[in-house]
């Protein structure tokens, strides 16, 4: 058998050469590992509809390793959305949040607590999808030794299956020396030049991608979302319906959302770009905020929320609605909860004479 | 003039000379160009990174202003970008007047500010209208990052999603 891996490389949007170079790096030596189709894409979040990368990944049925420069989170979740649907592939890279040692038992009950989320539509391919993020580690080869590794298991997954079938069809002739009919279950039907995988996207885009594995559809950020982005589908689940309605720059729904399942996979602040909560391992800090960006920002969320949802609208002609429109209600009904030390925090950096 | 100082950061030692004054929003520090001290003053002052900017971002990679010099910059306006082999951020201006020059090595290969933080990396010169009264000393600094050092943490850990990143223009609010 076969058994093919199909890895992607989704560029970093911009020429940062730094990243770049890893993406060569890494491309030249994924081309001389055997068992690994390799193909390159722009960045995920930029593929519109119709574009070429995005039809190829459309037609991988097989296992897939998303090498990207976006949380793993973030990655999958936005492929589900387009349709790139599977198992999420887990790395010991990228550890779950549940599994970070670093969680205090605070928050380890907090994620214990989760609500029930309302999971993936449609029915979900029997393949596994890795999503790798390229921020984590600046040499190559961590990353080609993690493929190895998925590489292993895939196969392994695949013999057992192809054994367990075996047994299942026992005891119809078939094994005559013949090829099996069909392909191995892997690549795309159709093939695309690595020049059409690579075209440019029009233009960046910028939208939220909705974590079904901790939405329990609520439909919060539909009532909070005055500009038209968010839909219910025929079975009422909340959809990220009209895209390119949403406000570049702002990420005002992923603040409203009770459970963080909103991201913004371009987003500076970590915890809205799809970060497992509480973990940051290795992954780039933003130091933006200590460094005397967004002084003034308050601690309340909510607030926030409607402060960014008002300055789009203003930009758009409208009237800013404040916290008249769209706030949840939790936020009313809920008895004051008691000041943390957080809120002491806040409030002591309010003070400061800066 | 303050004692030089050091501010711990787990086994990390942060040192903060006396003969400079810091910015401690921007976690930045101040001197006269021409080394003549930092009594403080309108005109011109060079700004770099505090040692303890340096431990928190690690390596340098790279470096980007979105501002030339000749322009009239304002406190805490964003005018650039930091890449660093922990850690990503906006730069922020740390006193209103005009940006006067930049330090153009560094755009080549920033290692000085991780070499020579307080010396060949620094970063550039604002020539200020109005004193920048803003600025502390070494000690005041130092107790900013010991009283702020549990936020800190927190920021770091990340998960604080009602942090905003957007550098809200401010006017100069120092006094």
């Amino acid at each position: 058998m076969s058994g093919k891996l199909t890895v992607v490389i989704s560029q970093a949007q911009g020429k940062h050469p730094v990243k770049r170079g890893l993406e060569e790096s890494l491309a030249a030596a994924l081309l001389l590992e055997p068992g690994i189709d390799l193909s390159i894409v722009p960045h995920l979040v930029d593929l519109q509809p119709g574009h070429t990368g995005r039809l190829y990944l459309e037609g991988v049925t097989g296992d897939v390793v998303i090498l990207g420069w976006l949380y793993p989170r973030a990655a999958f979740w936005l492929l589900d959305r387009i349709g790139v649907k599977g198992q999420e592939g887990a790395s010991p890279m990228h550890p779950k949040a549940e599994d970070d040692e670093d969680l205090t038992e605070e928050e380890k009950a907090e994620l214990a607590d989760r609500p029930p989320a309302i999971g993936p539509s449609g029915a979900i391919p029997d393949r596994v999808i890795t999503c790798l993020d390229l921020r984590h580690k600046d040499k190559h080869e961590p990353y080609v030794e993690e493929i190895r590794r998925i590489l292993v298991e895939t196969r392994s997954r695949r013999q057992t299956k192809q054994a367990q079938q075996a047994a299942d069809r026992a005891p119809v002739l078939m094994e005559l020396g013949l090829p099996s009919t069909g392909t191995n279950g892997n690549g795309p039907a159709k093939s695309f030049s690595a020049e059409e995988l690579l075209q440019a996207p029009p233009g960046r885009r910028w939208y939220p991608v909705i974590d079904y594995s901790r939405c329990t559809n609520c439909l919060e950020c539909l009532d909070f979302c005055l500009f038209g982005v968010y839909g219910a589908d025929g079975d009422g689940r909340i959809t990220v319906e009209n895209q390119d309605s949403c406000k570049k720059g702002c990420p005002a729904c992923s603040r409203v959302c009770p459970h963080q399942a909103i991201m913004f996979p371009e987003y500076k602040t970590a915890a809205i770009a799809g970060a497992p909560v509480g973990a940051i391992g290795g992954l780039k800090i933003d130091l933006s905020k200590l460094f005397g960006g967004g002084v003034g920002g308050g601690g309340d969320a909510i607030a926030l929320a409607a402060q960014e949802r008002d300055r789009e609208l203003v930009k758009d002609g409208r009237e800013a609605v404040g916290l008249a429109a769209g706030i949840p209600k939790r936020q009313t009904d809920r008895a004051p909860a008691a000041r943390d030390e957080l809120d002491d925090l806040v409030d002591a950096i309010d003070k400061l004479d800066i | 003039m303050s004692e030089d100082q050091v501010f711990a950061i787990g086994k990390h030692r942060a040192h903060l000379p006396g003969n400079f004054l810091y910015a401690s929003t921007n976690h930045l520090w101040a001197a006269r160009p021409d080394g003549s001290g930092i009594e403080m003053g309108p005109g011109v002052w060079r700004f770099g990174f505090t040692s303890y900017a340096i431990a928190l971002m690690k390596d340098v990679y790279f470096l980007d202003w979105s501002l030339a010099p000749g322009l009239r910059v304002r406190h805490l306006e964003e005018i650039g970008h930091i890449e660093t082999s922990k850690a990503e951020s906006g730069l922020y201006c740390p006193a209103s007047g005009i940006l006067l020059r930049i330090n153009e090595t560094l755009l080549e290969d920033p290692s000085a500010i991780n070499t020579d933080g307080y010396g060949a990396g620094w970063l550039y010169e604002i020539d200020c209208p109005e004193a920048p009264n803003h600025l502390i000393d070494a000690t005041a600094y130092r107790k900013h990052l010991e009283d702020n050092w549990e936020h800190t943490q927190r920021v770091l850990k990340g998960g604080i999603n009602s942090i905003s990143d957007e550098a809200e223009t401010q006017g100069d609010d120092n006094g």
